[in-house]
């Protein structure tokens, strides 16, 4: 008879069933037998600093790998400092697993140390929340739990754990390992449906595909290539689609920028949307005239007519569902099209890619941005974090998969989630250079987090877009209640740099144009993660201020 | 000149509307001191409208600093899109690099579409 207990079963169950290779938190006491089954079971820990960052950078595993990531997370305060992690994944359809400790179930409602009903609290933002109470069942239960998160729309699942069933053993004979774990299924649309979206797409003028995270969440470069090459078809793709085809692709109108992309949609005749939301930044779908088409793709049938009617819709995982459609649809050139859109988008971008262009003092962002670029090259791992720093951040150009994440430009609009994302893009996929531009106020959230990069030697390169404010905040109190009127926006010159040396790491501060590039080069050879704070003109409002601004007029 | 007109008939009904529209004084709301400039590329011809806490005001010519330009490669062609009120019309000239932006984008688009709800 082999026993084994509860905290070990977890281990085993994530090693051998869901090859588990890396997992994020921190320690607690209600979880150290959870703590030394990642011992036994050999999976990396990466502890953290604050649990967010943890929920953070498990959903950015999955993002960067394509597998559900796994935090872990203590009873009480480490189950709520986790909840703004997970309200992220939740409203970014994420695969997080999250086992999470509880006070223990026989001190229920004797006021013991953390007891509180986590489970009522965090439904809302899971996609599936339980506790387990038996001992026997935690593999049945971890099962379900992966199985939830991923299958479908993904996103984040909650599990409980109490010490009274982590902190005791069993035969493992009565705990077995799920037969069948995992199962790859896809929901395919039928061919009526299918013909009918090949038809409006044959017969477009002026059509723009738009990929969102549902293309990056399903992993179909190759069926979105064959897909784009053969109608012709100029796209775009955003969120966590952005990088699933390089941003230099023939087809690509990656360079239109945002506004472009809202000038151009007003001209099309079709819309094709994959695994993309019509939410707020395409004004719930108000961007697009009455008079155009819309083929949606999306694995969630709820989003085919959300926030506007589609003429053609197809549920599906995106990839699967292209590669159902490619067959029906003719080859086709719309090259002019095309040239139109990318050169009435460098008309709308003008001046700002004059300001890549122009060495400045005070720095401009999309200078800054332009000179970390050519330094980097785009065989990288691009993340913004910011207000207006995300806006600038989507300039940069990439030739990998989620190579451009503004992280905080989700519908959580979740500051602070740059450095996470950074540590797990590094963890994932090591072998590229990871730059995270962050805004000096979100730099604030998770900072912390350069401990653990040194900690776990991971050497990533944050550049701080600093303009001494809440920047976007600023801009928008500008014009809302007006520069007299500013009211907690504004920081002052700070060194943060000096805190990350502080805590073993390299730092950098710049003032000058000519100074950017030379502080890149020593913070990457140094081999340490780095911190180059880079002093920006603090006047310079993104094109993405009035749109928030707006979006918040209600008279 | 018919430029210069176009774009004094468009400050007049954009006034107008302020006090008579509504839902077009609702959507400027209570911006602050927002500066829209629209001129010609050689500077010769233009005018800025000024948006500010539910007021607008408005100067002819090119040389008042802006938030937002709207710059035409010239008069004529400004004219000619402009009055054509089409969207349509605005993106070729912008594709033909007839019609750039200066500043922050979005007010443009902002302005334009403040501008639709009083035409």
């Amino acid at each position: 008879m082999a026993l084994i207990n509860g905290g070990h079963l977890v281990g085993k169950y994530l090693k051998e069933m869901e090859n588990v290779e890396i997992v994020f938190g921190i320690s607690g006491g209600h979880i150290e037998s959870i703590l030394d089954g990642f011992t036994q079971y050999k999976i990396r820990t990466i502890d953290v600093r604050h649990e967010q960052a943890a929920a953070m950078m498990a959903h950015a595993w999955s993002v960067y790998t394509g597998k559900p990531g796994v935090c872990f997370l203590t009873a009480g305060p480490g189950f709520a400092n986790g909840l703004t992690g997970i309200a992220n994944a939740y409203l970014d359809n994420a695969p997080l697993v999250v086992l999470c400790g509880r006070a223990p179930l026989r001190e229920d409602l004797k006021g013991a140390l953390q007891e509180m009903d986590q489970i009522a609290v965090v439904r809302p933002i899971t996609k599936w929340a339980a506790t387990c109470y038996d001992i026997r069942r935690i593999p049945e239960y971890l099962s379900t739990a992966f199985r939830q998160a991923k299958e479908g729309r993904p996103g984040p699942v909650f599990l409980e754990l109490p010490p009274d069933i982590l902190n005791i053993k069993v035969d493992e004979s009565l705990a077995p390992m799920p037969a069948h774990f995992t199962r790859k299924y896809a929901v395919h649309p039928d061919d009526a449906d299918l013909k009918a979206a090949a038809e409006i797409i044959n017969g477009a003028k002026k059509p723009l595909f738009l990929g969102g995270s549902g293309v990056g969440f399903s992993g179909c470069s190759d069926c979105l290539r064959q897909f784009l090459e053969k109608t012709g078809i100029p796209f775009m793709l955003l969120n966590y689609g952005r990088g699933e085809l390089p941003d230099d692709h023939p087809l690509s109108v990656m360079e239109m920028g945002g506004l472009g992309l809202i000038f151009g949609i007003g001209q099309a005749d079709v819309i094709v949307a994959a695994g993309l939301r019509f939410n707020w930044i395409l004004e719930s779908g108000k961007v697009i005239p009455p008079g155009v088409k819309v083929v949606r793709i999306d694995i969630d049938p709820h989003e085919i007519d959300r926030n506007r009617m589609a003429d053609a819709g197809l549920v599906g995982d995106v990839g699967s569902v292209l590669g159902q459609l490619t067959p029906f649809v003719r080859e086709n050139d719309h090259s002019e099209w095309m040239n139109k859109l990318k050169s009435a988008g460098r008309s709308t971008l003008d001046h700002e890619l004059r300001m890549r262009e122009t060495a400045s003092d005070p720095i401009h962002p999309a200078r800054l941005v332009a000179q970390i670029q050519k330094f980097v090259g785009d065989d990288a791992l691009y993340v913004a974090d910011g207000g207006d720093t995300s806006y600038y951040g989507l300039g940069f150009s990439t030739r990998n998969k989620a190579g451009v994440i503004a992280t905080s430009s989700g519908l959580f609009g979740c500051l602070g989630t740059g450095i996470p994302f950074a540590m797990a893009a590094k963890l994932a996929r090591p072998d590229k250079k990871v730059v995270v531009l962050n805004g000096d106020g979100s730099f604030g959230f998770n900072a912390m987090e350069f401990d653990t990069m040194v900690r776990h030697d991971i050497p990533v390169v944050c550049v701080i877009n600093n303009d001494c404010a809440w920047g976007m905040i600023k801009h928008s109190q500008e014009l809302s209640i007006g520069s007299d009127r500013l009211q907690c926006s504004e920081f002052g010159v700070r060194r943060y740099e000096k805190m990350v040396e502080g805590l073993g790491g390299h730092g950098e501060f710049v003032t000058k144009d000519e100074e950017i590039i030379p502080a890149l080069k020593r913070a990457f050879d140094s081999g340490k993660p780095a911190c180059v704070n880079v002093m920006t003109d603090p006047s310079v409002t993104s094109p993405a201020t009035p749109l928030f601004y707006q979006s918040l007029n209600m008279e | 000149m018919r430029f210069s007109l176009l774009l004094y008939v468009l400050y007049r009904l954009l006034k107008r509307a302020m006090k008579k529209n509504k839902a077009y004084h609702n959507y400027v709301g209570n911006i602050h001191n927002v500066r829209i400039m629209i001129k010609t590329a050689d500077g010769k011809r233009g005018r800025v409208f000024i948006f500010d806490r539910g007021s607008i005001s408005s100067r002819g010519g090119a040389r008042h600093p802006y938030d937002t330009a709207i710059v035409w490669k010239d008069a004529k062609t400004g004219f000619r899109v402009m009055a054509s009120q089409s969207d349509e019309a605005q993106f070729e000239a912008a594709a033909e690099g007839a019609m750039k932006l200066d500043g922050m984008p979005f007010f443009a688009k902002w302005f334009n579409d403040g501008v639709k709800m009083v035409m």
